[in-house]
Formats: C-alpha cells, sequence, structure tokens
C-alpha cells in the first residue's frame, strides 16, 4: 500500500516537474522572484525593481508595476458612461471618465474632477464650472502597444470640451438611450425630467449649458447640497460624440464604441483589453495631467479578473493575485486565523444598508405592535460576530452614518432600534392578547432572493425569531428577476430582504429615494397611494423629506432625518434595519493604497513598493 | 444543463438489453437468483434499504431536529474531525456534542444529513416514478398505434429531447414559484403550493425533475411494445377478440415492465445530481429543510475553510450513488437474458 | 448517404422551428423581465428600452422578427456598419455584394454585444473544454471498462467500477473546488483558474497557439468535468464488451487460434465501441452545453455560463440563442454518430 502510494506520488511529483519545464513566459509579462513572507515565490505578474540589482536602473528596460485585483463574476455589461450601472462598469468609469467634481474615497468630501473651479450663484440654483484645459482625448492603439491622443480632422488633439460634457449630459438624458441612472439627473437638473420623458426634444430646455469651450453652466431645480455631487458623477460626464456618432473623419461606432481598441477617454487610465467574461485591463494614461486630487498613476497596469469571490480568493492564495476585493465571507475564519492573510486583511466601512421590508398592509404585520416585535427580536450583534464575521455594524436606522446628513450614534445615541427580547416579548403578547392567539399560530413568510449569503442570514434571523418570540416564520426562495417583481408588485410579502447601495452620499438618497412614496421600496399608483414594497405611507415622514432636502442648515438636516428615521424604523417600523456594510478586502503587502468607502477604489493613488 | 443527467439519460436508452421471451417465471428466478450472487448489487439493496430507514426514522434515529440553531457552537468539529482535517484546527473550537460537527449556523450536521436523505431519496424515487409514468403510457401508446399516430408522437419526443430540460425546470420553477404569493384559496395552484410549501420546496423540484426526463422512457417504450406486439401469444389474444387495450395492459405491458423499471434504476443518479445542481444555482429546496445538494453546494463555498462541512455529504451522497449504480448494474445483468447461464 | 444526411438536416430545421417556438413562448410567460432592475429602472426608461428591442408587439411578430433575422440572409452594396442591428454571425462579401445571414439579435444584459458575438467569443472556449473533456473521459473510461470486461468479476472488476462509479458520485460542485486547493493553491502546479486561449480563435474554435500554457490551464476543469462522462463510458465499455466476448464469431476466430490480442482488438473492442460511440454524441453535446458550474469554478469565459444567466437575466435572445445551439449540437451529434455508427458495423444501411 505504502509502496503503491509513493510510486503514485512521484509519478505526479514528476509529471508537474515536465510540466513546469515546459512553462513559458506569456510575452508582455515580466516574471521576477521576489521574497515575500520569508519564502521564495515567483510573482509572475508583479514586476518589482530587484534592490540588489547591480546595474543601475536606467540601462534596464523600464519595470511596468502592474497588479491584479478582481471583478464579480460575470462580463462587465458595458463600460459606457451613459447607461453604465453595475459596480464594475463604474469602477471602469472611475479611472478612465473623470467627472466635473469627484468624491474623495475616504472623507466623501467633494474634490474638483475635470472642472478645476466652479463659482455657486446667490441663490444656490447656477453652477458655474471652469473646466481644466489640460485634458486630451485618448485611446489605446493595440498596434503600437501605446496610448495616444485623439486627433481631429485637422490634426490637432482634441482636447476635453464643455461641449463635450453638454453632449454626454443630454445623450444620458434622451429617452432613446434608455439610461438607468438619467433619474438621478432628472431629479436635480433644470428641464432634465421633461427632456428625458420625451415631453420636449429640444436640447435648450435643459438647464446645462456650454458657455466657452472650458465654461459650462448647469441651473438646477432646487439649491440641495447633494447637486455638486450628482453633476460630478458618471451620467453627467464628457462623450465623444464624434466617436458614437461618427464625424467627417471618424467612423460612427453606435453602441460599440466602448470596445477595446477603440474606446476613447482622458481620465488617469486608459481601457488597454477586454477579454468578454474573462479579464479587462487598465492601461496609465501618460496624457492625463495629474491634479492634486488625481495624481497620475504610479502604477502602470491595473488588470481585473471577473471571477467568483471564491476562485478570486483561491487565485490570491496562490500568488496570482495582488489584491482580492471581495475576500470570501466563508474564508474569514480561516483568514483571520492565518498568520499571513491576517496581517493582508482589511475591513472598511462601505456606504450600504441591509434590511428587510414589511408589507405595512399586509395580514399580521400590519400591525405595527408586530413588526416592533420582530424588529426588536433581531440580535444584530450576534449575526455580525456569528454569521457574516465581516466587522459590519448593527443597524439601528436605515441611512448609514458617514453619509452627509445622517444621523450618527454620537449625534442620536438613542435613536431606532436596538435588540431587546424583553420587550419584544411584552409587545407582541400585547397584541396577542388583543387578538387571542398564541405566537405559533401566527403566519408569516420572509421572502429572500436565491443568494447563499441571504439564505444564511435568513436562517438565523429565523430562528432569533423562533427563539424569542415563538413566531415560526416560513422562509421562501425566489429567483432573483421573480423577487425583484414580487417585492414590488401588489402581492409582496409580509417580510421581504433588501439592500440599498449609495449613489451619492447624501441621506437623501437613502431616506427620501427609498422609502419615500413612490420610492424604490415603496412603489405608488399615479395617485400617490402606496401598492407594494412597504406599502407605506406617512405624512410626516414626507414632509420631512421634502423639507431636509432644500434645507441649508446642516445640523438641522441632520435633526430633521433622525425624526424621519425615527418614524421609519420604530414608530411605523416599517422596516427592519439589520446592518451596515463593510467590505472586506486582502492587500499584498507591498502595495500601497487606499481603502475607499464605497465599492469604486481609486487605483491611481496606489502604488508598488518593496 | 448538468452533463450527467444527460449522458445518464442516454445510457438507459442503449443499455438496456433486448426483450426476454418465453415463460416469465422461470426467467425471473432465474435472474433473481442471478442478482443474489451478485455482491455488489446485495451490498447496494442493503445500503439503499439502509438509507431508506435512515429517512423515514429520521426523527428518531437523528440526535438533534434538523433546524435547531445554536448560534454559539457555529463551525464547531469534533476532536476526530479535526484530526482528519488538521488545517481546521486554528480557528475551529473542539466540541463533542455533534458527531461530525455543526454547520455555520451551528445545526448538527449529521442530524442534517440523516434529514436529507428525505429530499434526495424523495427524488431518487418520484423522479423515476413520474418519468415511468408518463414514459411508459405515452410509449406504449405510441408503439401499439403505430402509424402516424406512432410519428407523430415520436417527432414531439425528438423535439422535447433537443429541448435542454435544464432551462425547462428553471423556466417552471421560476413559473410555480412566483405566482405562489396569491393563487385564490380552493383552487389547485393554491393546493400545490400549499404543499410545495410545507415540503419544503421539493414539490416543484419534483416535478420539474420528471416532467423533463420521461422521453428516454418513451422510446424506450415505444421499441419494446414494437417488438413484441407481432409475437405470437399477442396475435392469439388479439384473434380471440381481445380490445386492444386489454392486449396492451394484459399481455403486453407486464412483459416489457420489467426491463424499462430496470433501465430507469439506471437513471436515478442523475436525478440525484440534477438536484444538486438546482441547489448550487440556488433553485433548491427552501431552508431551513436541508437537502444533500444543497448542504454541498453550501459546503463546496467554505471547502477549504472548514472541508468537513462539504466532504460528509458529498460522501453520503457519494455512498448513495455507488449503491444505486451498483444494483442498477446488478439488475441490468441480472435482467439480461443473453447473459444467462454465462457465469 | 446523400439524400439522407439531406433528410436528416431538414429534419433538423423542423426541431428548431419547434424547439424555438416553444422557447419563445416559455420564456415570456415566466414573470420578470430583462429589464427588472434591483433599483427600479423609470417608466419611461422601460417604455423607450422595450420599444428599442420590439418588445411592445405582440409576440407573433416578434417571433416572426426573429426568425427572419436568424434565416433569411441580407444582402447590400455597401459593407454592414457597426451598428448591433446590422451584426450578423456570417458576414461574406461575394463579389460586389455584401451578404449577412443569421443575426441572433442583441444580448440586452451587455449593451453593447450581440449573441452572435457570445457565440463568437464564448463559444469556442466552450467547444474546446467539452473536447478535451471527452478525451479525458475515453482516456480514463475505455482502458477502466475493458479491463473490468476481461476480468469480470474479479478484484479488477470490482476496483475499476468503483473507481469509475466514483467519477460520477462525486459532484463537480466538490471535485472542482478541492482540485483546486491541492493542485492550484497547494502545490501551485497548475492556475487555479482561467483559461489559456482568447478570441479571436483560428478556424472559428481553435485556440490561436497550441502551448504547454494553455494545457495548464485546461487540465483541472477538463478532468472535473469529464469525470462523470468517463465513469458512464467505462460501464458501458464493461458491458457491451461482456456481450461481444460471448458472441459467436469470438469464439469462431478463437477456435481458429488467433491470438488473444488480435481477437480483442481487431474483433471484440471495434464491435463493442458501437453503443460507446453512440453516447458520445449526446455526450459531447452534454459537455459542451453542460459547462456552468465547472466554469463558473474555475472561472472559464465560456459559453455554459450563459444557459444559466441568461434565463435568470431574462436575456430573452441570448436565451433563444443557447437553446437553439443546444438543439443544433445535439441532432448534428447524433447525425454524426449515425454515420461514424454506419462505418463501424457495415451491416447498417443509410438508403
Amino acid at each position: 500500500m505504502k509502496g503503491k502510494l509513493v510510486t503514485i506520488i512521484s509519478a505526479v511529483i514528476l509529471l508537474s516537474m515536465i510540466l513546469s519545464a515546459c512553462q513559458t513566459p506569456a510575452d508582455n509579462e515580466i516574471i521576477q522572484t521576489v521574497i515575500v513572507e520569508g519564502t521564495p515565490q515567483t510573482i509572475v505578474v508583479t514586476a518589482t525593481p530587484n534592490p540588489d540589482s547591480a546595474e543601475p536602473a536606467a540601462d534596464e528596460e523600464p519595470v511596468i508595476k502592474k497588479i491584479r485585483a478582481n471583478f464579480t463574476s460575470g462580463d462587465v455589461p458595458t463600460i459606457d458612461p451613459a447607461v453604465a450601472q453595475d459596480s464594475s462598469a463604474i469602477q471602469i468609469l472611475e479611472e478612465t471618465y473623470v467627472g466635473l467634481t469627484r468624491m474623495d474615497e475616504i472623507d466623501s468630501t467633494i474634490v474638483p474632477g475635470i472642472a478645476e473651479s466652479w463659482d455657486i450663484s446667490e441663490d444656490g440654483l447656477t453652477y458655474t464650472f471652469h473646466l481644466r484645459k489640460d485634458i486630451p482625448w485618448v485611446r489605446y492603439n493595440p498596434r503600437s502597444g501605446e496610448v495616444e491622443q485623439v486627433l481631429d480632422c485637422e490634426g490637432n488633439p482634441r482636447m476635453v470640451t464643455a461641449d463635450d460634457v453638454v453632449y454626454g449630459t443630454l445623450r444620458t438624458l434622451t429617452p432613446a438611450t434608455a439610461s438607468p441612472y438619467a433619474y438621478l439627473l432628472k431629479f436635480v437638473l433644470d428641464g432634465a425630467s421633461e427632456f428625458s420623458e420625451g415631453d420636449t426634444t429640444d436640447p435648450e430646455t435643459v438647464g446645462i449649458t456650454a458657455i466657452d469651450e472650458l465654461t459650462l453652466e448647469m441651473n438646477f431645480i432646487a439649491p440641495a447640497a447633494y447637486n455638486i455631487n450628482i453633476a460630478g458623477m458618471w451620467p453627467a460626464t464628457p462623450q465623444p460624440k464624434w466617436l458614437i456618432e461618427g464625424d467627417d473623419c471618424t467612423e460612427a461606432r453606435n453602441e460599440r464604441w466602448i470596445e477595446a481598441g477603440v474606446y476613447q477617454s482622458y481620465g488617469p487610465y486608459a481601457l488597454k483589453e477586454w477579454v468578454h467574461d474573462y479579464t479587462i485591463s487598465l492601461i496609465k494614461n501618460p496624457f492625463w495631467p495629474g491634479t492634486d486630487d488625481i495624481p497620475q498613476p504610479k502604477i502602470d497596469e491595473i488588470e481585473f479578473l471577473m471571477l467568483d469571490d471564491t476562485a478570486a480568493f483561491a487565485e490570491y492564495e496562490a500568488g496570482n493575485m495582488d489584491v482580492a476585493l471581495h475576500a470570501p465571507i466563508a474564508d474569514l475564519d480561516r483568514i483571520k486565523a492565518d498568520p499571513v492573510l491576517s496581517q493582508e486583511l482589511h475591513i472598511s466601512p462601505q456606504f450600504s444598508t441591509y434590511f428587510y421590508g414589511f408589507n405595512t398592509k399586509a395580514p399580521v404585520v400590519d400591525d405595527v405592535r408586530v413588526r416592533r416585535a420582530l424588529s426588536l427580536a433581531v440580535d444584530r450583534e450576534s449575526l455580525i460576530d456569528k454569521v457574516l464575521k465581516g466587522d459590519q455594524e448593527p443597524a439601528g436606522w436605515f441611512c448609514r452614518p458617514g453619509l452627509v446628513a445622517c444621523p450618527t450614534h454620537d449625534t442620536h445615541p438613542s435613536l431606532g432600534v436596538k435588540y431587546d427580547p424583553e420587550q419584544a416579548r411584552q409587545i407582541l403578547d400585547e397584541y396577542l392578547q388583543e387578538k387571542g392567539l398564541t405566537a405559533d399560530k401566527l403566519d408569516i413568510s420572509l421572502f429572500i432572493n436565491d443568494s447563499s449569503g441571504h439564505q444564511r442570514i435568513a436562517e438565523a434571523i429565523q430562528q432569533m425569531w423562533k427563539d424569542a418570540l415563538g413566531i415560526n416564520v416560513q422562509i421562501q426562495k425566489q429567483e432573483w428577476k421573480v423577487f425583484l417583481e414580487t417585492t414590488k408588485s401588489r402581492e409582496t410579502p409580509q417580510v421581504w430582504r433588501m439592500g440599498w447601495n449609495l449613489d451619492y452620499p447624501d441621506a437623501n438618497n437613502f431616506i427620501h429615494e427609498v422609502m419615500s412614496v413612490n420610492g424604490n421600496a415603496n412603489p405608488a399608483d399615479d395617485n400617490g397611494e402606496p401598492y407594494g414594497g412597504i406599502n407605506w405611507k406617512n405624512e410626516r415622514f414626507e414632509e420631512l423629506c421634502d423639507q431636509a432636502a432644500v434645507e441649508m442648515d446642516p445640523q438641522k438636516r441632520i435633526e430633521m432625518y433622525a425624526e424621519a428615521e425615527q418614524i421609519l424604523v420604530w414608530e411605523d417600523a416599517a422596516i427592519i434595519p439589520i446592518y451596515w456594510y463593510t467590505s472586506v478586502e486582502v492587500t499584498r503587502p507591498y502595495i500601497v493604497r487606499t481603502y475607499a468607502n464605497s465599492n469604486t477604489q481609486h487605483f491611481e493613488k496606489w502604488d508598488i513598493v518593496n | 444543463m448538468s452533463s450527467d443527467t444527460t449522458a445518464t439519460k442516454t445510457l438507459s436508452q442503449n443499455g438496456v438489453p433486448h426483450l426476454a421471451s418465453g415463460p416469465r417465471e422461470s426467467l425471473f428466478a432465474d435472474a433473481v437468483r442471478r442478482l443474489v450472487r451478485n455482491k455488489a448489487a446485495i451490498i447496494g439493496a442493503v445500503i439503499i434499504l439502509g438509507l431508506v430507514s435512515l429517512a423515514v426514522f429520521a426523527d428518531q434515529i437523528a440526535p438533534y431536529p434538523y433546524d435547531r440553531q445554536t448560534l454559539d457552537d457555529q463551525n464547531v468539529a469534533p476532536a476526530w474531525v479535526i484530526k482528519v482535517f488538521p488545517t481546521i484546527k486554528g480557528y475551529t473550537a473542539a466540541s463533542d456534542k455533534y458527531p461530525l460537527g455543526a454547520d455555520y449556523v451551528g445545526r448538527d450536521l449529521l442530524s442534517r444529513i440523516i434529514y436529507g436523505a428525505r429530499v434526495s431519496l424523495t427524488v431518487a424515487f418520484i423522479g423515476p416514478l413520474i418519468s415511468l409514468l408518463i414514459g411508459v403510457v405515452y410509449g406504449s401508446i405510441s408503439g401499439y398505434c403505430g402509424g402516424w399516430i406512432d410519428n407523430l408522437m415520436m417527432r414531439i419526443v425528438d423535439v422535447l429531447y433537443a429541448f435542454p430540460s435544464l432551462l425547462f425546470i428553471i423556466l417552471l420553477l421560476a413559473f410555480f414559484r412566483s405566482s405562489s404569493m396569491n393563487p385564490e384559496a380552493g383552487t389547485f395552484l393554491y393546493a400545490m403550493n400549499q404543499l410545495d410549501a410545507r415540503t419544503g420546496g421539493m414539490l416543484f423540484i419534483f416535478i420539474g425533475i420528471g416532467l423533463t426526463a420521461w422521453q428516454n422512457m418513451a422510446r424506450l417504450t415505444r421499441g419494446q411494445v414494437l417488438a413484441v406486439r407481432e409475437k405470437e401469444y399477442i396475435e392469439a389474444a388479439r384473434t380471440v377478440g381481445a380490445k386492444p387495450f386489454g392486449i396492451m395492459f394484459r399481455h403486453i405491458l407486464p412483459n416489457i415492465l420489467g426491463p424499462l423499471v430496470v433501465s430507469e434504476t439506471l437513471t436515478i443518479p442523475g436525478y440525484i445530481t440534477t438536484e444538486a445542481f438546482l441547489s448550487f444555482i440556488g433553485l433548491g429546496v427552501n431552508p431551513p429543510t436541508p437537502s444533500w445538494g444543497s448542504m454541498i453546494s453550501e459546503g463546496a463555498r467554505v471547502i477549504r475553510t472548514y472541508p468537513n462541512q462539504a466532504i460528509f455529504p458529498a460522501l453520503a451522497l457519494a455512498v448513495t450513488m455507488f449503491a444505486f449504480n451498483f444494483l442498477g448494474d446488478g439488475l441490468r445483468d441480472a435482467f439480461d437474458p443473453r447473459q444467462r447461464g454465462t457465469q | 448517404m446523400g439524400p439522407y444526411i439531406l433528410r436528416r438536416l431538414i429534419y433538423l430545421l423542423a426541431v428548431l422551428l419547434t424547439v424555438s417556438a416553444i422557447t419563445f413562448g416559455l420564456m415570456h410567460a415566466v414573470p420578470g423581465g430583462p429589464f427588472t432592475t434591483e433599483k427600479a429602472l423609470p417608466e419611461a426608461v422601460i417604455e423607450s428600452l422595450e420599444e428599442h428591442y420590439h418588445l411592445n408587439d405582440p409576440l407573433i411578430v416578434q417571433y416572426g422578427r426573429y426568425l427572419s433575422d436568424v434565416m433569411i440572409p441580407h444582402f447590400s452594396l455597401t459593407p454592414p456598419g457597426n451598428s448591433l442591428d446590422e451584426d450578423a454571425l456570417f458576414k461574406l462579401k461575394i463579389g460586389p455584394v455584401y451578404m449577412r445571414w443569421m443575426n441572433f439579435g442583441p444580448s440586452y444584459a451587455a449593451r453593447n454585444r450581440t449573441v452572435n458575438d457570445i457565440f463568437r467569443d464564448q463559444l469556442p472556449v466552450s467547444i474546446q473544454l467539452g473536447v478535451m473533456a471527452l478525451a479525458v473521459a475515453l482516456i480514463i473510461g475505455l482502458p477502466l471498462g475493458t479491463m473490468a470486461a476481461l476480468k469480470q468479476n474479479s478484484i479488477l472488476d470490482y476496483t475499476g467500477m468503483s473507481v469509475a462509479i466514483f467519477g460520477v458520485s462525486v459532484p463537480v460542485i466538490v471535485l472542482g473546488p478541492i482540485l483546486i486547493w491541492v493542485f492550484g493553491v497547494t502545490l501551485k502546479w497548475l492556475p487555479p483558474s482561467g483559461w489559456g486561449a482568447k478570441p479571436p480563435f483560428t478556424y472559428f474554435f481553435l485556440p490561436a497557439k497550441f502551448d504547454p500554457e494553455y494545457f495548464k490551464y485546461a487540465l483541472m476543469p477538463a478532468v472535473a468535468l469529464g469525470m462523470g462522462s468517463s465513469a458512464i463510458i467505462a460501464r458501458l465499455t464493461r458491458a457491451s464488451l461482456l456481450q461481444v466476448i460471448r458472441e459467436d464469431y469470438i469464439r469462431t476466430a478463437r477456435a481458429k487460434g488467433l491470438r488473444e490480442r488480435t481477437i480483442l482488438i481487431r474483433h471484440a473492442l471495434k464491435n463493442a465501441m458501437i453503443p460507446v460511440v453512440t453516447i458520445l454524441g449526446p455526450m459531447f453535446a452534454a459537455l459542451v452545453t453542460g459547462t456552468f458550474v465547472t466554469e463558473l469554478t474555475f472561472g472559464i469565459p465560456g459559453m455554459g455560463r450563459y444557459f444559466v444567466t441568461s434565463i435568470t437575466n431574462r436575456d430573452y435572445p441570448v436565451i433563444m440563442g443557447t437553446i437553439l445551439l443546444y438543439a443544433v449540437f445535439l441532432v448534428i451529434a447524433n447525425l454524426v454518430v449515425d454515420i461514424i455508427y454506419g462505418f463501424l458495423d457495415p451491416r447498417i444501411s443509410y438508403d
């Protein structure tokens, strides 16, 4: 037996030696052996200068700094700023299409993007942006392997102009473009709503005008604090009209203009290669002028692998990836116990909230006491410690603290809802006595979509409700598209799960846009009567949302949103806030990086060191 | 599309021997004798019997209820498991409360495997049953009637065969599970939905699997019927004025059913893997109902961190597949008249 | 032979028409649409999308349009433009005339791609994987089955069959991650994920170059995928060989004093291969299209995932494309098998 085993093992080893002997490096990769944590490893993709080298660096081939990171599995659906909506697409746009302004990835403040400055009118409605004059359009030329400037029909470099921004914004708003994020503009930009709904086809009616080549004026509906955020987002970036629609010297590419080799952009990185369903690579744009907030990149190339989180983490552990942007929850116990991986692990807050919604008109949960009891009985801390493990924060209310105008634990320590099984039982008992029922007779269904993560959470909460209240809740899984339709239909189930991820960092994007009548989780008919989702209308809540949107005093805004939250999660208990997200990442020690609080990283600030 | 499923389907089509002729009883006795001599098949049969009793008496046998959670015990493992999988030592609490360890919310793995046998075994029996029922009726009508009816019916089978069953199952499940929110009480659909909810979402999976798997059975049956239909004793029955229906049920079906059932046992592993695959893509049973498929696909996600959570249910599945395969092979060998007397 | 193939091809067309009609009806009947998204799209956007993709027309009109896009060749004197509507799987230039044929329509999930693109870029990868998995299945299955048959009821037989059944018993869902863990991460012999070839492909489906690197990528997924099929081949080979070696002509050959090896190879194996060959067709079709789990586990940019994701995305043209592809594969694979069959068994003739 032993002898056989040895034979097999040696055969396998022999085979592997043969295999590795015929290993030939791919053409454009630099192979170098570096010492990582005491063990020699061949890192194929990360080229690092060899400190021991006696040769002066100048004589050598310039070292290409390259990193590999991951997107989730499946192709990036589009990288067209007019129609992008997935986080992977937005990540690519963040590096290739910089907006007028940009949100700092750490503290969420607004910093200049392609506009170097802007003036705001007295009434807060008109913004005049002054664009940088030194930003050329570029494209990657696969034949020369270099990023080159785009020339116009006279042979001059095309620079980013105010007209490009106007074109881009209008293209996003055109009904035929069917942009999923046009709604953001409609909601703040003067005339955008009418134009995008086809009420008018006159672009002049939209509150965006190019005053001259580098001066842009935008007119907003209200003097809201978040106008400047939305003006800087990807739906309002410049877009290359000549490439999409064609001109005298450029072939019209229509929807295909975003293919690698054709794609034109101007941000710190350019698109190098896009192997659909597999990888997407960015290459440094040497023509990006570099600003205080968006420097010239130090890393020359970024390759994103489109991999399932588990597969991506295997690549990371095998040493083929430098950053794993979503470490699998399933492996967190091991990562935290591993001496090397635990050092490379970083958990940072994310502006997203996980919650369960109630259909407040459905049987049983139409009574606020039942809803409150269920919300109080969720032991958020245990859920995080035992099931989620990513150091998420227990959510007492909906709006993620850290967003502009959101209440925080410091400002409002007693706000919202906390785990309290005693109180939960009391409240439920009161209801049960009144109805003459027992807890196990309550018929409640919890709907989730078919993903392993949601299932784990639902199973744990199901048990918490059983333990604390004696309620047996049935979990039902639905396929994603069916689930989305179900939870926004007239037959919305009693309890259903949902999450919300920020579009722009303001409480308005959470409280108002999701929960108020006609919000994302509260669909209403033409008369403004909710019929699905949380199926909920509270006059005071609506009033607070409307007022807070235009309130200029930041302190007052926070108070208004705090009151609105108290109505949402306690007085009416229309939702059960569960946790605030974190992002769990592992990064090699030789990478110097920033940790963004949204899904979008700013790679131009990263570097590789020894 | 699970490759296993399709390929297994095909096997049954070709792996089944021609029909036996001659007196039935002696043939049967002969076959049983040969089956009993086949040790592997007997072991398979014993294992299956054991599994069936596990599933039936799960309430008595399992140390814990399948949905009993203790969050504090999540991912614990007994000492022997830690010894077998030494990599988990650094972060796994040892606890002998659970014979095979506990899962991510602290439920006993062993109990869940025992209860999980219910789903897998039900799939293993109901799937073939539905497929036999539809396939045999369809195939015998087609084969017996012959002519253009036969032609039409077989072309329909051809079309369905070229239709990936997985798509059909997914669409079917999406369809059923979406209308599940509001069918009026008292309707058939409502009753179905109630039953599905009661069985933890198993019902629609069975229906989906069964409805997509009968085409081969239909073809096979037709072939057998064609072969038998011209035999002397059928001729004899016809001449004494027996009705076609009677001939079908009294004379033809009893003669061909044996080999058909045998061939269907060979497809059972395919049904079990289909359930596992459906769980993998998220269309499995509703939590917290355990099934091996859902345990395996959940476990596969943590396989590097807690290998025991994937390997034990996978082992249960593998043993079952072994048993069904050996039994199926044994049955085929035993009922294959060509092999008679060769051992 | 000629008329036979022609007849089968006409039959293929009929099957495809029926399959496409059923699929078309079924997918539209299922709740949820391609534009149902988490952050609900405004009504106006959905309307304009539906208009753009002609989803407001009656189903029968939509179906008719689909059929004509796929089946009717379009001719023009100017080269087709870049727009997605003018894309086609086959674009030819015959003299001064440009012909395009078979447009399977745009993908709703990716705004800049068509189903034709998916066929061009992703299908070849799945074919390569399927071919290699089939090779693995044959390499493992045939010897195992032969050995088991020749030593029937011996230890070799039982072990051989146990190994084979083990192959089907361990699902790819578990086998894949274990392989990755052992060979990709711990031993670092093979890349844990990915594929060694990318578009454009030579002759539609071959990688631009075959190098050891390519096979290193392919080894684990091919084994994971082919394992289950190898078991089926092994069992079938065993059963069929057992049957053949008892046939009269083998006895005759033995009686004539032919060497055992000659008998086995020249007579027994050749005849025993007939049932094995029969299942290779559907097996190949299943391997090429049944790669969802393997592709997801190993991060392979193939077609397999579209069989599932297109349905969950309600990406109607992709659903239609993948289903039709499956049907074509199956019918053609069976046709090829029937032809090979004719060579193996001279008693069968096609007229």
